[in-house]
């Protein structure tokens, strides 16, 4: 009788047999479709599903969620117990989930002011952040509990890094006996702080003049789309950015096909949340993916590959879902091992597919069509 | 601040490069090197087939593939010496590896992996005799721009670096007497943690460097005026007298309609062309690739973005021909006029079922 771990290999052997016969690791180009005129008007219909059905409503959560966690951080930094750290530990996750759902659009104002950075210095292949965090605490200085002093100091010891490591990384044991400690402040003018950058973006894509009157009416007077096919390349690009990154700088950052498995590189191993975190990010692309309406230029006769790649998409997430989070453990386990195996296999197919069939099948060039500064 | 920076990861990716780099080695028999050797091979570009599979292709003069040679991952730029018949494709930034191949067959094919805390900006190209080849890379811990030196005798060894004098160097070329290098520092800081995202749209420095090719001290360096920050500064090549074509690709608002195209030569400040209105909103704000008509007198310049092929008179600037050209990719000079690629496959006017990447390589003498 098989093991778990050996039942949770078979499951995703059969999943990826299943991938295999639709077709879907063997794109091809969608010669036959016949693509969509792009006009300013109908892709002005879909950028606005995009913008006002998941981008701002993307945001407004983080926003939202951001906020109680800082509450949920002072809140137990003043009164530390065991109900307090519960409610702590739930924020942090909502917070980190809200995050990973709206961090593939890595376009727009996220970019201005190193809010990413802010928001998530990762990957800190140095432990740059790590050792700034760790030198801040030692030498503590009243300046570094106040939000207001964040945004001048270095992204490093800024954002969801350096709070997980207050909350959850060595030392973080001391919080539960030592109300208002110093560690504790730090952590919670930390949380403030992505409040208030989470409140930015909010603010900036919520603006009735700004971003988003510019992502909704392509035209020749438009500061950011000139044309409905700039707008569609740049929303389609979201989606091949943000499955890329996943790939690359999410999972390739711990554990790597015949590379050394690095599993204290991964984003949130210490709060047991690498795979929230990357599943939100599936989750966020295929959120975008179904509610921009982007799979309606596709014609009708290939509706198959809209469905391709929402099955891929959904294939993702399962399997993520019952990764393991210890990571030590995921990456030295043969059957955690495939799966994490799966997600890159997979995650390379729904890029080329997206980049390739799906592309072409919605009037924009099959292939290279991502002129992003080469 | 964004020191972090790779070490271990990165020299994980060259271990795996190194492998990726030997299996590729040994997918190339007498055959390849046979295909790529053929005379009537004139052309050169990167590609990529249904299947999400990435190759060199080597073409003829009226665009008929003649032989594709599997790559590990995708390619960028590349570069070509007369000299020593050797073939260079770079990785695409922020890629880790060239791959050389000797055309002639004399030589078994390398594979240079980017060393540790560099990785090469998709560009490069030889001295005149071969001996050198020059490889813009990035020095991503300190946000600088270098100039990869690599000995061709000696299994493309690496011998030393030098500054490019900016950030977010792209295309680099040489003079033809060789003595001068020439950087088109596009000023966007890159990262390779952050994959291929724009750091600093809001605080960018383009710049165009001369370098020294022997001492690699600076000789000119033209920063772009502050009205013109947002101008990247990307692809060069030269004309007959010399002098240095650059094409840009622009980041401020996209009703803006900047000049995306000038010269300028030893001694001299940039020159900026003033194009007609609609041949720059032709462009797209966008120029993907520039390439010289030496014997013509022809610039040549493609827009992906604005799906655009437009041809310049070199002496006068004037626009000579301008064609709707979907997709537009590379482009390179052909014996008359030039030969231009696009994503959907079309290059010199046949289709193949790949795309085409962004550059063309020309196998012969500078045209």
């Amino acid at each position: 009788m098989p093991g778990r771990a050996e039942g949770g290999k078979l499951r995703v052997h059969r999943l990826a047999a299943l991938l295999l016969a639709t077709g879907f690791a063997i794109p091809a180009f969608a010669q036959e479709a016949t693509p969509p005129e792009l006009t300013d008007a109908n892709v002005g219909a879909v950028m606005a599903q995009a913008v006002d059905d998941v981008i701002r409503p993307g945001y407004r959560a983080f926003h939202a969620s951001a906020g109680a966690l800082a509450k949920a951080t002072a809140a137990f930094c003043k009164a530390p117990s065991e109900d307090s750290r519960k409610v702590l530990d739930a924020a942090f996750r909502q917070a980190v989930t809200d995050w990973g759902r709206i961090e593939i659009v890595r376009i727009g104002p996220v970019l201005n002011d190193n809010r990413f950075e802010r928001i998530l210095f990762y990957p800190d292949r140095k432990s740059t952040g790590l050792k700034q965090v760790q030198a801040l605490l030692q030498q503590p200085d009243e300046a570094d509990t106040d939000p207001a002093n964040m945004a001048g100091k270095s992204v490093a010891i800024q954002g969801f890094g350096a709070l997980e490591f207050v909350l959850y990384g060595t030392g973080s044991e001391t919080l539960m006996s030592a109300p208002e400690s110093f560690r504790c402040r730090y952590g919670a003018a930390v949380a403030t702080h992505i409040e208030t950058t989470a409140g930015q973006l909010a603010a900036a894509w919520d603006a009735p003049d700004g971003v988003q009157q510019d992502w909704k009416h392509p035209g020749p007077q438009n500061p950011v789309f000139r044309t409905g096919k700039e707008a569609m390349t740049a929303l389609l690009g979201i989606l091949v950015h943000g499955a890329e990154a996943v790939r690359d700088q999410r999972i390739e950052t711990f554990y790597r096909n015949g590379g050394t498995a690095r599993p204290k590189s991964a984003v949130f191993w210490r709060s047991g949340n690498t795979w929230t975190s990357i599943d939100a990010n599936f989750e966020g692309l295929q959120t975008l993916f179904d509610k921009s309406g982007i799979a309606e230029f596709v014609d009708p006769g290939h509706t198959s590959l809209s469905g391709n790649v929402d099955f891929v998409l959904t294939a993702l997430r399962n399997v993520v879902r019952t990764a393991d989070p210890d990571i030590e453990k995921a990456v030295t386990t043969p059957a955690e091992q495939q799966k994490i195996a799966f997600l890159l296999v997979n995650t390379r197919d729904l890029i080329v597919s997206l980049n390739g069939d799906f592309g072409g099948a919605i009037g924009l060039g099959a292939g290279f069509s991502f002129a992003d500064g080469d | 601040m964004r020191t972090a920076a790779t070490a271990s990861a990165l020299l994980d990716r060259r271990a795996f490069l190194r492998m990726a780099g030997a299996a590729w080695l040994a997918t190339l028999g007498p055959r390849a090197a046979f295909a790529l050797a053929r005379a009537d091979a004139v052309f050169a570009s990167g590609c990529m087939d249904h299947a999400g599979r990435f190759a060199i292709a080597v073409l003829s003069e009226d665009g008929t593939v003649i032989d594709r040679t599997p790559l590990p991952a995708r390619s960028h730029g590349m570069a070509y010496s007369p000299a020593t018949n050797h073939l260079v494709a770079f990785a695409r930034r922020p890629g880790t590896f060239a791959l050389v191949i000797d055309r002639g067959g004399k030589a078994a094919p390398v594979t240079i992996a980017a060393a540790e805390d560099r990785h090469f900006f998709g560009h490069g190209c030889f001295s005149p005799d071969g001996r050198l080849l020059y490889a813009s890379e990035n020095d991503f811990d300190a946000n600088r721009g270098v100039i990869g030196l690599y000995d061709a005798r000696d299994g493309y060894r690496r011998i030393g670096e030098y500054s490019t004098y900016g950030i977010g160097t792209h295309d680099l070329s040489v003079s033809d007497d060789g003595r001068l290098l020439i950087a088109a520092n596009g000023g966007i800081e890159t990262h390779p943690d952050f994959g291929r995202t724009k750091l600093n749209l809001d605080h960018m420095e383009p710049s165009l460097a001369l370098i020294d090719a022997a001492t690699g001290g600076l000789v000119q360096r033209h920063a772009l005026p502050e009205k013109l920050r947002q101008l990247s500064t990307r692809h060069v090549d030269l004309d007959e007298k010399g002098r240095i074509w650059f094409a840009c690709q622009y980041e401020g608002p996209r009703n803006d309609l900047p000049p995306l195209v000038g010269h300028f030569g030893k001694g001299e400040d940039l020159t900026f062309l003033s194009l007609p209105e609609e041949t720059t909103i032709g462009l797209a704000n966008y120029v993907g690739a520039i390439a010289v008509n030496r014997r013509e007198g022809l610039v040549g310049l493609t827009s992906p973005n604005g799906g655009r092929f437009v041809v310049l008179d070199a002496e006068s600037g004037r626009v000579l021909r301008e064609e709707d050209v979907p997709d537009a990719a590379g482009i390179a000079a052909a014996p008359h006029g030039f030969a231009v690629s696009s994503y959907d496959g079309r290059f010199a006017g046949r289709r193949a079922d790949v795309a085409w990447d962004q550059h063309i390589a020309g196998l012969a003498p500078p045209r």
